[in-house]
């Protein structure tokens, strides 16, 4: 167990030195000077070369690079010259509202799409399984910047269930924050949950057709029983890798719906970053979304161990 | 309907969607206290046979027949539930031991039991007293090393032990066992069956015993059945189908049990060619490609004949 860990661990950081290469080198590489883009083009070559000093852009590009590896190593993701303030600060501010709408459209999507990819798999070819499969894969076709309009127009503005923007922390109540994210947390889930109704559906189709299903049914078991304790525990390892990998995806930053919402999320952040070309808050949110990325998907690893006995027992024997 | 018999089944016919035959018009019975043996090489419908009185018969086949009783009760005008109860509370299933008919990721204790709590309502205490004293009986000594094992760090001479304390848990009034020798080396197969033969002895639970080695069912049971492509060929008490095997099928069948005494370099008997199937080749005994005495009366159907009361074969030639 622990030996997985280590091994997933220094896996992990070799990982991150190649994304901190790619990234230093391919802003190294592209056309332009960061102090060029931030005086303008109508700056002088006097401030233009003091701003290079001040930000040590002068420095080789081994030097530079060193620096920024060794603040990575402490967490110090660099600063952004657009807001003047460290990129670790500007992160922690919006990382609430990126997490809370992953973590409640994941709680949606899976919810949906556990219960209806099951449905459609146990009764397969039948009304219910044609329903569910083209309602999730006209969900995922949807653009998500349409359905949020779409949504915003009818929930928020014609029937008034929901704020139109805005995001309200949770400091000034559940119910106000819950209220602020739900239209937005749906919109993505419904994004989301078609892929994963699919895999539940696949999976569980699997798990039915195995002999200790029909070992279940000579055994006379109830229906919930026999779905319930054997088919889906067997069918739930694939889709906690795919709920994993979206989880990882939407932590990442949602930029459309954080975009329509009008929500202060990471999403965001990441395209103020690419507009301002504000390359060291760029470079310190690719570096920081990858390692949450590397972290979820350990975590997601973690807890498959645990649902399969195998993998698990095997683990602790090593 | 019966009471005396514990499976009595009249002219079943299962058949694909597509209409292809699989298994063709048979008639079964299994006695009180008996164990019978049902013989045939893959593919000659026994375990859908077997699968049809287990009620679990996939759903993409069709399946007729004139009677289809069960320990008393009518598989045709029964309800799905009522179905499911009864083979649930009442018939024992020793599946082919193939590993997979116990969920991999439930511990033993969980899944051994669950039948036993639904249908006696007794608590989870009860269950496992049970299921230790069952495991024990069939031969293990670590009972609770065992319950807390995963089925896949168990040997395939243990987990099939499993599977018939699993079988043996509602004290059933039937058991049906599809091939539950197949992948296990012959010493615990011997065990195995003699397993099932002592709980017939003790209990008089009826057995219906599916195999493709009649060598082995020679052993254990009363009366066996040979049955080829989906249709019953041969069916006699044990001694008379091996001291007067009527169907040239039957006698194949016997001549391949390998012996003790072969010579050295001797080559093991074999049946030429593959199983047909049914119907595909037209009219007439569906062994005709196969059968060393195949005449022009083979190629019209086939009446059942009788030798006594318990012996018929379905041949057009009097060997």
């Amino acid at each position: 167990m622990f030996g997985y860990i280590y091994k997933r661990t220094s896996h992990a950081i070799e990982v991150l030195l190649i994304v901190s290469i790619i990234t230093f080198a391919v802003l190294q590489w592209i056309p332009g000077d960061a102090a060029q883009l931030i005086l303008g083009a109508e700056a002088t070559p006097e401030k233009v070369a003091a701003l290079r000093t001040a930000m040590g852009l002068d420095r080789p590009w081994y030097i530079q690079y060193w620096d920024w590896l060794k603040g990575l190593f402490q967490l110090d993701l660099g600063r952004s010259y657009l807001f003047g303030q460290e990129v670790v600060t500007l992160i922690q501010q919006r990382l609430p509202v990126t997490m809370s709408l992953a973590a409640f459209s994941m709680i949606l999507a899976s919810v949906t799409a556990i219960i209806l990819g099951s449905m459609a798999a146990i009764k397969k070819n039948t009304t219910v399984d044609y329903i569910s499969t083209s309602l999730m894969q006209l969900g995922s076709s949807v653009p998500a910047f349409w359905l949020g309009m779409l949504f915003i127009v009818y929930f928020g503005l014609e029937l008034k269930w929901f704020p139109v923007a805005g995001y309200v922390s949770p400091d000034h109540g559940l119910g106000p924050y819950l209220h602020s994210i739900a239209l937005p947390s749906i919109v993505l889930a419904i994004g989301e949950v078609g892929m994963l109704l699919r895999t539940v559906r696949t999976s569980m189709l699997d798990s039915l057709s195995q002999d200790f299903m029909d070992m279940a049914k000579a055994k006379g078991l109830a229906s919930s029983t026999m779905y319930l304790k054997y088919a889906l525990r067997s069918a739930m390892i694939a889709p906690i890798n795919v709920m994993g990998l979206q989880f990882a995806k939407m932590v990442g930053g949602t930029v459309v719906v954080e975009s329509v919402f009008g929500l202060p999320g990471v999403g965001r952040l990441v395209l103020v970053a690419v507009e301002q070309r504000d390359i060291f808050l760029f470079q310190g949110l690719v570096m920081f979304i990858t390692m949450l990325v590397i972290l979820i998907s350990l975590l997601v690893d973690i807890a498959v161990m645990f649902i399969n006995p195998r993998i698990r027992i095997e683990m602790q024997g090593e | 309907m019966s009471a005396e018999k514990a499976i009595d089944i009249k002219n079943l016919t299962i058949t694909t969607q597509g209409g292809r035959t699989l298994v063709d018009n048979i008639s079964l019975h299994l006695n009180k206290g008996e164990i019978l043996g049902v013989v045939g090489e893959s593919g000659s419908g026994k375990t859908l046979t077997a699968k049809t009185i287990m009620n679990l018969l996939p759903e993409n086949l069709v399946c007729k027949a004139q009677s289809f009783c069960v320990l008393g009760a009518d598989y045709l005008t029964m309800e799905k539930k009522a179905k499911k109860a009864l083979v649930g509370s009442k018939v024992g299933y020793v599946p082919q031991n193939t590993g997979s008919y116990l969920h991999p990721m439930i511990k033993i204790k969980d899944q051994i039991a669950d039948g036993y709590l639904l249908y006696t309502k007794n608590n989870l205490e009860e269950a496992l007293q049970r299921a230790r004293r069952l495991v024990s009986a069939v031969g293990i000594r670590d009972t609770e090393r065992l319950l807390k094992s995963y089925p896949w760090q168990l040997s395939g001479g243990m987990r099939q032990r499993v599977n018939i304390a699993m079988s043996l848990m509602n004290k059933p009034r039937l058991i049906v066992a599809d091939e539950p020798t197949t992948a296990l080396d012959s010493t615990v197969q011997m065990q195995v069956v003699d397993l099932l033969k002592a709980v017939n002895a003790q209990h008089e639970t009826p057995v219906l015993m599916i195999s493709h080695d009649l060598g082995l069912v020679k052993y254990y049971c009363q009366r066996i059945v040979v049955m080829y492509a989906g249709q019953i060929m041969e069916e006699a008490p044990v001694d008379e189908v091996f001291a007067n095997p009527k169907h040239p099928y039957t006698r194949a069948l016997i001549k391949v049990i390998p012996s003790l005494n072969m010579k050295k370099g001797e080559r093991l008997a074999e049946i030429p060619g593959q199983i047909t199937a049914k119907r595909s080749a037209g009219p007439g005994c569906v062994f005709k490609e196969r059968c060393s005495y195949c005449q022009s009366a083979c190629e019209r159907d086939i009446e059942v004949k009788k030798v006594n009361d318990k012996h018929f074969y379905r041949c057009a030639l009097d060997l």
